[in-house]
């Protein structure tokens, strides 16, 4: 019922160690994800674009969903967001940021800018595996993400549920 | 006439008349002659009488005729030619008449008046011819050494002695004009049989001010013999005009019979007066007087005198000018030792008070007061506080320009009376009349000893008339006591004040400027701290992390290569990880703390209270506690989440540190009157009620009382009572403070602890 593109899912992650956490409780928790990972903003959002070392599509499918740390080396996971939000064809995919920081203004900013979640990064390895799993039920079963086939919306149309 | 009431309308008749008298005295000295002439034919229309002791013609005979039945035909050519110029530069020309055999000499002295000529004739004894060069010579040194004198006074004294030298009048003095035109003998060289007056004070009406103007239009007035009878001119109105002709401009006027008797009453025989003017204001005069006989003065001498008069006249203003700068210049010196103590204080009010000793020296003051924003400092002799306090709010309005200044305070303030001996003149300086920051600077009451010579007071009394037209008859010393007065605030010292406002609006406005920077900063290192602030959540948190994950790989996939103590070890790594955690979590909570706005409103503490009991009980099911509330709080306008966190924590330390199977809490508050002896909020706090959170717990020993609020400081090991991170009573703290309140502990050890506190929000 999901396209290969509604499971693909882009960590866009500068910590290494954090990734390979990640990684590891993912595959404990999902075995049919295929993940991609930017290390800081401008490499995510050309990734996302299919412009400098993504031309090859192939390489650069439409992700599912977002997982997006806000302290990133070059451009800020604030503004990678800002960017993807402002997007016409980009804005309709899911970004949940997953961050260290659990200061109100980092989560009142990123709803203002359209996050559409917010999950601080637990510690705690076995509290990591459970929020993993949580992300993972949420985003990738019970939710219905929107189809990225690319005809249906039009881009740069302000009318947000395209009503004709 | 005779001047019997006195108001201002015969006050203003009297003036007038007085003036006429004074001017149009209808009269000459007898010691010359006078012709009134009628141009262009030189028609004599007046003589004065004594025209017949003096050259032996009736003065009938010469009337309506031309002046060539009195002057050979080169003398009447001499002065037509003279009429042609400025005559101001030829008087006097020398006229010779022959009376019967004898040729007498003339001085001759020409001015125009009320369109007709004017020609006096003084019989000139000296036989010798003067000229420029005797002149020149005369003068020369006089001039030198006046220029050389360093002080108004040696100049003063110089003049004294050169015109006496040159007059050979018994006493010669320089007597100088005040405000109110009474004047003091300040320079004096005479016969040394006689009294000195210097020093001595006349009162104001001993000149009138009719004779001050003539003083001013004639700066030479001449009396060379007080006794002698004045001639009437023949007739005695000008027939051109049938008035009395005005004699202001002429040499030989006779004096008022009152300024004759004045002298008389003296003892003066002759007198000779020089107007000083400076600024076209009569600064005073060089008085000559003789006592032993009558004393003609040749017109050349006279005319010496008149220009030593003019030199000292001119040289008035610099002399002046230079003892001012002097003076100026050291005040000048004070403003760089004000800028940089006052730029060097923490406040500006601290800066004045600092340099209250240049404060007192820029005006030579004995006292000042300081007010500022509703502060009053007194440094020196001043006035008591309320006093000052009263004088301000009278003061106030008072102010133009920014200062105020009188050194009769009683007589415009009455209230002054009481504090006169400290501050019988104040000076006033507004630095910003807005926000009532004033300088006050006090002298005290001078009690000055005036010797005047007779009372001023004797003849200011009834009569208007009497005032003008008798002379003072008493010239014995009479001293008065000035009171309710101070030394007189010179310009200069205004001029310092006005310096000194202009410092210390400069020193504002850079404080100022040094304030808007010093936000700048602090919003900066506020930014910097929430970067701080950032950085600890994210930053520290994130290799902290990696440890603690990695730590758990190991365990997760060396499994069968661990033994026991490796797992142990690995364990421990990760709980300290987490304590650590912990740590810099209760560090940004704290910071957030202190930045975060309060959200005030009226609190019912009952409510909040019960709130956190159920939480507290919640969370620790297990445990028996029993909170004890003796009579219902009040209500208390405070930030209703923090005061949840205050008491949370108040009550979950009580709990923490208490072994006792059933943990007591009691809240309450007392009010001041319930407080114990020894407290550490002063009686006069604004705070009402002291709150407080009682237990039956552990205690605190007496040392540990005033560190358990420090950030991270424990009093307990990590395994015992539950842990913690030390961080739960500095929030306590905290938000007590933000609340503008007080927080301490009372403790017994083993028995329990009370937590006491105050919110003054």
């Amino acid at each position: 019922m999901f396209s290969q593109q509604a499971q693909t899912l882009l960590v866009i992650e500068d910590s290494d160690e954090d990734f390979a956490a990640f990684e590891r409780v993912m595959h404990k928790a999902s075995s049919f994800q295929k993940i991609y990972r930017c290390t800081n903003g401008d490499d995510a959002l050309d990734f996302l674009r299919q412009t400098g070392d993504y031309t090859d599509i192939a390489n650069a499918p439409r992700p599912g969903m977002i997982l997006l740390d806000l302290n990133l080396p070059g451009t800020d996971g604030r503004e990678v967001l800002e960017e993807i939000k402002q997007d016409a064809t980009l804005k309709v995919i899911p970004v949940v940021v997953f961050t260290t920081s659990d200061n109100p203004r980092d989560v009142e900013g990123c709803y203002q800018c359209g996050a559409n979640g917010y999950v601080v990064k637990p510690i705690d390895l076995k509290k990591l595996t459970k929020t993993v799993q949580v992300i993972v039920d949420y985003w990738f079963e019970a939710n219905t993400p929107p189809s990225l086939a690319g005809d249906r919306n039009e881009p740069n149309s302000t009318d947000c549920f395209n009503r004709r | 006439m005779t001047f019997s009431t006195g108001t201002s309308a015969q006050l203003g008749e009297l003036t007038q008349y007085a003036r006429e008298l004074v001017r149009t005295p209808g009269t000459i000295q007898p010691h010359g002659v006078l012709f009134v002439l009628q141009e262009p034919q030189l028609t004599i229309l007046q003589v004065s009488q004594n025209i017949f002791e003096l050259i032996g013609r009736h003065p009938q005979e010469l009337l309506n005729q031309s002046l060539e039945t009195v002057l050979d035909a080169q003398q009447l050519d001499m002065l037509q030619n003279c009429l042609l110029k400025d005559f101001e530069g030829i008087n006097s020309l020398k006229i010779s008449i022959k009376n019967k055999e004898q040729l007498l000499s003339f001085d001759g002295i020409i001015h125009r008046q009320d369109g007709v000529l004017l020609l006096e004739l003084e019989p000139n004894q000296v036989q010798q011819s003067s000229n420029f060069f005797s002149f020149y010579h005369q003068t020369k040194s006089s001039i030198d050494q006046m220029q050389k004198a360093s002080t108004l006074q040696q100049m003063s004294q110089i003049v004294t002695e050169e015109v006496r030298k040159v007059t050979g009048f018994d006493r010669v003095m320089i007597y100088r004009f005040d405000a109110q035109g009474a004047g003091v003998v300040t320079a004096e060289d005479k016969e040394d049989r006689l009294n000195t007056l210097l020093g001595l004070n006349y009162p104001a009406f001993d000149i009138p001010m009719e004779a001050r103007e003539l003083l001013i239009l004639n700066s030479l007035r001449f009396i060379p013999d007080v006794d002698q009878v004045p001639t009437p001119m023949v007739p005695i109105d000008n027939p051109m005009t049938q008035r009395s002709l005005d004699l202001g401009k002429a040499i030989l006027r006779s004096a008022s019979s009152c300024h004759l008797e004045y002298l008389q009453n003296m003892g003066v025989k002759a007198s000779m007066t020089i107007s000083l003017v400076r600024d076209r204001q009569l600064w005073g005069l060089i008085a000559c007087h003789h006592y032993s006989s009558s004393k003609p003065l040749p017109y050349e001498v006279r005319t010496i005198c008149e220009f030593l008069g003019q030199i000292m006249s001119l040289e008035l203003g610099t002399k002046a000018d230079h003892e001012d700068r002097e003076y100026r210049i050291k005040l000048q010196s004070l403003q760089p030792e004000f800028v940089q103590s006052l730029t060097q204080a923490d406040n500006l009010l601290t800066g004045l008070v600092q340099s209250s000793s240049n404060l007192l020296q820029l005006v030579s003051a004995s006292g000042i007061a300081i007010c500022w924003d509703d502060e009053i400092t007194l440094i020196g002799q001043t006035p008591q506080l309320e006093s000052v306090q009263a004088l301000l709010t009278w003061l106030e309005p008072q102010i133009s320009n920014n200062i105020f200044h009188t050194n009769e305070l009683p007589k415009l303030y009455p209230a002054a009376a009481s504090f006169q001996t400290s501050a019988s003149g104040v000076l006033a300086l507004a630095i910003s009349q807005a926000r009532k920051n004033y300088v006050l600077w006090f002298r005290p009451e001078v009690t000055q000893t005036v010797r005047w010579s007779g009372d001023p007071q004797q003849n200011s009394d009834p009569k208007i008339g009497e005032m003008r037209l008798s002379p003072r008859k008493s010239f014995e010393l009479w001293q008065e006591i000035v009171r309710n007065t101070a030394l007189p605030w010179k310009p200069c010292e205004l001029e310092a004040v006005a310096d000194l406002r202009s410092v210390i609006v400069g020193v504002v406005l850079r404080q100022a400027d040094e304030l808007a920077r010093i936000n700048v900063e602090l919003e900066r290192t506020n930014n910097e701290l929430d970067a701080f602030a950032y950085i600890a959540s994210h930053d520290l948190k994130e290799p902290l992390r990696g440890i603690h994950n990695y730590s758990s790989f190991l365990i997760e996939d060396y499994a069968d290569i661990l033994n026991e103590e490796g797992v142990a070890k690995l364990q421990t790594l990760m709980r300290l990880t987490q304590r650590m955690e912990d740590l810099i979590n209760s560090l940004l909570h704290f910071s957030r703390l202190g930045r975060i706005e309060l959200l005030l409103r009226n609190t019912d503490l009952n409510q909040i209270i019960s709130q956190v009991e159920s939480v507290v009980k919640i969370s620790q099911p297990d445990t028996s506690i029993a909170i004890h509330i003796p009579r219902p709080l009040p209500a208390i306008y405070c930030d209703p989440v923090q005061i949840n966190e205050l008491f949370t924590n108040l009550i979950s330390n009580a709990i923490k540190y208490n072994d006792r199977s059933e943990k007591q809490i009691e809240i309450g508050y007392l009010t001041m009157a319930e407080l114990p002896e020894q407290n550490p909020i002063s009686k006069t706090s604004t705070s009402v009620l002291v709150l407080y959170v009682k237990d039956n717990g552990i205690g605190i020993r007496a040392k540990h009382l005033d560190s358990v609020f420090r950030i991270f400081k424990r009093l307990h090991g990590q395994s015992h009572y539950g842990g913690g991170t030390g961080v739960g009573l500095t929030i306590a703290k905290k938000i007590v403070e933000r609340h503008g309140g007080k927080i301490w502990v009372e403790s017994i050890y083993g028995q329990g602890s009370t937590f006491y506190f105050t919110l003054a929000g």
